[in-house]
């Protein structure tokens, strides 16, 4: 009697608690260009920090003049991916497709990465990742597209994933086996004067109350990258801090513990590799 | 009241506002003004004549004809045109390749299927190769050259090219040879040869990968050195003055920015151009003398500019060059010049003829729509000519969005006069052009005019006209979801009227009965002819009855749309219209000195509502140290004593209502509150 007593008042904890488990400590990154191809800079910084996953963009989806779903912006393999590399093909799909449903995009999103790691030799593959900015208008259709992926994904055995941006927070969260967490682009773009539009921590803030409870688990990934712009003609060039990048990083692992242990940066290029010094990538990637 | 959460929720709200701001577009009508070559591009020039020709071969009278392999084949084998079935077969195949290339459908290749391409490429060109004597050898040879260009044979198409199809009669089929030889020869690494060809051809997004990384002053005047006549001059020109126009929209102090064309480069640039206009070698001075006086106007001298422009209309140049500084011409004359019988005069006819060449290409339009917006509309403005300067926006587009906010906002008798001048127009010819090309829908009118009565609370006379408007009109606006499931006789500090998302984006049309706005008028004249007879509670239930009306219908109710089409977070009291929130608050002030302690309960929760405060009763600052924002309590505010009041009352009664004790801000503010 005493010990069931005991373990029913420890199970609020244990579930409290699941949601922050089975992230591994590990160190990613995402490859987000149109041509795998990596300079010596890259596959060096991929050796000096363990990274031994890539979250690599795949292609795109957007709707065409039809309203019909489309892949967009393939990525071209023009060199062999490392045999010692994960790769986790991501799409970024834009909202307005989730504005409805789609009969059979989710096979056939699925069936396009598989067909892509074996024309081009992937090796590897574990899981996927789904990419999509998420609105209350589109939130139900995407989750029921996920389900939908979730479904596909396991006949060929892979795991899925979505991005979690910080506004996604206060929904419910998706129908998948983790979520990584984009610690970027969090301000207004018009405001650029004011607050770095990629990171700032004042932007955060307001989000990191549903950290702690947010049921599901989550990586976090931090930008390392140069937003170049034109406004109005001009080059307006939008980079993030180092102290800002780390003052986040500690604020969100404050409230919630597990967001060290998978870390990703966002996005491997040799231009940002040379942005940042040692001790700050060091300092990213502490779990 | 639903206000759960909205303490937290505001910092929220915040956050949302600023992505928000990221899809705000403020319409700016900064279109480029210098433009001296056919928009449309080589492309889209081929695909159009090569459709002809398969329309033309098939007989075909169809107005968008798609090409389909099948088709054109079967036709020719019905014709016994042995030759153009196997062209067809083997252009399918290669168009096959082609597509799968680009690799952005559903079905990515397999390792076979990209052995097999090239083996397809392989064959066709082989067969095409065979055909170069055929009666179809323009399209054989065309066939030959993009599979090399596929299989990348660039060298091949190279001496292909200079040894037998240049020698090809002229036809759109060698039109598109050259444009792939021209790419040969960039990718063979002669890249001056391939931009001439570009220019010749009109092939712009050639043009600017090829010369993207060089596009400044100094390249221009190397080119002119090198050529002055050079065919990749105007392309470069025409993308430097853009440029520098960019800058010059964007010139506002203060901002972090790198200039992409700097003041000191665009003065060497109006120097160049003089330079090249007293040399006498370009064939097209209109070009030079058009580019220096917009750099001129843009930079250094209005008055230089005019006297440049003036002279450029007459120089020689080809019909685009010409066009370009006859538009630049009209632009700073209406910044320059003054208004007079002779300038409207002389608008009139320019008006004219702008609208007429927009339907030949959409640079005449944007012309228009920027000389308007930025010149003319202000300047008749200022030169008490206000119908004027609407009637332009609207010659314009009907739909501009400038126009429609000018009838939205201005004051009714000023509406009345503008309908008024539309049916006759004042003696000027320009007057008389404008008001001729603007259609007027009654209905539209009747209901904005309706509209305008109410936003300043004359309900009688809106009543009026808006008895003109069917229900059918309201059922078909933008706003109708929101007017077909509200009621303004909901309390809004009791209740949101949030709409579930999927009645929110349906499409479904509503089908209201009544006309909400006359609904509400009516409405407001009883319960306001109703209050000079009524006293003490009953007097002051009424009060805030009605006080809950005006707060409802506000810009920051759920019933925006009785006083407005739309709604957005930047939402204010605007001219022409009554503070609704203010008069709800003096409503609410009567009220509050009711004896019904139940009544007087909701009448102090309802002026702590904060949408009908000017000002929150705190501030939130951040604390870099705490990492959070702190909250400042404000007790000047008008916010802070409503929230006092209430907090006193509740404290005093000792029995709060669930909706106060279930309000978050109520319980936030109460824990600082001694």
């Amino acid at each position: 009697m005493c010990k069931q007593l005991v373990w029913l008042l420890l199970l609020p904890l244990w579930v409290g608690c699941t949601h922050q488990k089975h992230m591994d400590d590990e160190n990613s990154v995402y490859y987000w260009r149109t041509e795998w191809r990596l300079d010596s800079t890259e596959r060096a910084f991929l050796t000096q920090y363990h990274i031994n996953k890539v979250y690599c963009r795949y292609f795109d989806v957007v709707l065409n003049d039809d309203n019909q779903p489309m892949p967009n912006a393939t990525i071209a393999f023009t060199e062999k991916v490392p045999q010692d590399l994960e790769l986790v093909p991501t799409v970024f799909i834009t909202e307005n497709c989730m504005h409805q449903r789609h009969e059979g995009l989710a096979r056939k999103l699925v069936e396009r990465i598989v067909q892509m790691d074996e024309t081009n030799d992937i090796p590897k593959v574990q899981e996927i990742q789904i990419d999509c900015d998420y609105t209350g208008r589109s939130r139900q259709t995407y989750y029921d597209f996920l389900s939908e992926v979730r479904q596909e994904a396991e006949k060929h055995h892979l795991r899925l994933s979505t991005t979690i941006r910080l506004h996604q927070l206060s929904m419910s969260a998706p129908p998948v086996d983790y979520g990584v967490l984009m610690l970027y682009n969090t301000g207004d773009p018009q405001k650029f004067q004011e607050r770095n539009p990629i990171l700032d921590l004042r932007d955060v803030q307001p989000y990191l109350r549903y950290l702690s409870d947010y049921p599901l688990p989550l990586a976090a990934a931090y930008p390392v990258f140069l937003w170049q712009r034109d406004i109005y003609g001009v080059r307006v060039e939008h980079v993030v801090e180092a102290d800002e990048i780390l003052q986040v990083k500690a604020a969100v692992e404050k409230k919630r513990s597990a967001l060290r242990h998978t870390i990703l940066l966002y996005h491997l290029d040799h231009d940002n590799i040379n942005r940042y010094n040692h001790e700050t990538f060091e300092s990213v990637y502490r779990h | 009241m639903k206000r759960l959460n909205r303490f937290i929720a505001i910092s929220l709200v915040l956050a949302c506002c600023q992505s928000a701001f990221a899809c705000l577009w403020i319409e700016t009508h900064n279109y480029y003004l210098f433009h001296v070559y056919n928009s449309e591009e080589f492309s889209t020039r081929v695909n159009n004549i090569t459709k002809d020709n398969w329309k033309a071969y098939l007989g075909s009278t169809e107005e968008y004809y798609y090409f389909n392999a099948d088709e054109v084949r079967k036709y020719a084998q019905s014709k016994g045109d042995a030759l153009m079935a196997s062209y067809v077969t083997n252009l399918e195949k290669y168009l096959d390749c082609a597509s799968a290339v680009s690799s952005d459908t559903w079905n990515y290749p397999t390792k076979e299927e990209l052995a097999q391409r090239r083996q397809v490429l392989t064959a066709v060109r082989q067969y095409a190769l065979s055909k170069l004597s055929s009666r179809l050898r323009s399209q054989h040879a065309l066939l030959f050259m993009r599979c090399n260009m596929l299989l990348g044979n660039h060298a091949e198409n190279v001496s292909f090219w200079e040894a037998r199809s240049s020698n090809f009669i002229e036809t759109v089929y060698k039109d598109m040879m050259k444009n792939i030889y021209a790419g040969a020869l960039l990718k063979t690494g002669n890249s001056v040869k391939a931009g001439q060809l570009f220019a010749e051809m009109g092939d712009w997004n050639s043009l600017m990968t090829q010369y993207y990384e060089k596009r400044s002053y100094q390249a221009i005047r190397a080119e002119y050195q090198r050529d002055a006549n050079s065919a990749v001059l105007p392309f470069l020109l025409q993308d430097f003055i853009n440029n520098a126009q960019e800058a010059y929209d964007g010139n506002e102090p203060g901002k972090q920015f790198i200039r992409d064309i700097s003041k000191q480069e665009a003065h060497q640039m109006i120097q160049l151009a003089g330079q090249v206009v007293k040399d006498g070698r370009s064939r097209v001075p209109a070009l030079w003398m058009s580019a220096k006086a917009w750099l001129e106007y843009m930079f250094d001298s209005r008055s230089q500019a005019l006297a440049d422009i003036n002279e450029a209309v007459t120089l020689d140049g080809n019909e685009w060059m010409k066009n370009c500084a006859r538009v630049l011409k009209l632009y700073i004359s209406a910044s320059e010049k003054p208004i007079n019988a002779q300038f409207d005069q002389y608008l009139a006819g320019e008006l004219q003829w702008l609208n007429q060449m927009k339907q030949e290409d959409i640079f005449f339009g944007n012309a228009l729509d920027r000389t308007i917006h930025q010149v003319l509309a202000d300047k008749y403005a200022m030169n008490q000519r206000p119908k004027t300067s609407q009637a332009l926006l609207g010659f314009l587009n009907e739909t501009d969005a400038q126009y429609e906010n000018g009838l939205d906002t201005m004051e009714v008798s000023r509406l009345e006069q503008f309908l008024d001048y539309l049916k006759r127009p004042d003696v000027s010819p320009l007057d008389k052009l404008l008001a001729s090309r603007i259609t007027v829908d009654q209905t539209k009118m009747n209901d904005l005019v309706g509209t305008k009565y109410l936003r300043i609370c004359r309900w009688a006379e809106a009543a009026k006209w808006l008895q003109q408007v069917p229900v059918s009109f309201y059922n078909k606006a933008s706003y109708a979801v929101y007017a077909a499931n509200r009621s303004f006789r909901v309390e809004p500090w009791m209740k949101r009227q949030w709409l579930k998302s999927d009645m929110e984006y349906s499409s479904e049309e509503q089908h209201m009965t009544t006309n909400p706005k006359l609904d509400f008028a009516n409405e407001m004249m009883t319960l306001e002819s109703r209050l000079p007879k009524l006293k003490g509670n009953d007097y002051q239930q009424a009060c805030y009855d009605l006080a809950a009306r005006y707060a409802q219908v506000s810009f920051s109710g759920d019933c925006w749309f009785i006083m407005r089409n739309g709604k957005s977070i930047y939402d204010k009291v605007r001219n022409n219209e009554t503070d609704l929130n203010k008069e709800a608050v003096r409503l609410l002030c009567k009220a509050v000195n009711t004896s019904d302690k139940k009544l007087k309960e909701r009448v102090l929760f309802a002026l702590s509502y904060e949408y009908i405060n000017p000002d929150t009763w705190y501030k939130s600052e951040w604390d870099s140290n705490l990492a959070e924002y702190r909250i400042i309590p404000q007790p000047d505010s008008w916010h802070y004593k409503a929230l006092a009041a209430l907090a006193d009352f509740e404290r005093d009664n000792n029995a709060v209502s669930p909706y106060v004790s279930r309000c978050d801000n109520f319980a936030t503010f109460r824990k600082q509150y001694k």
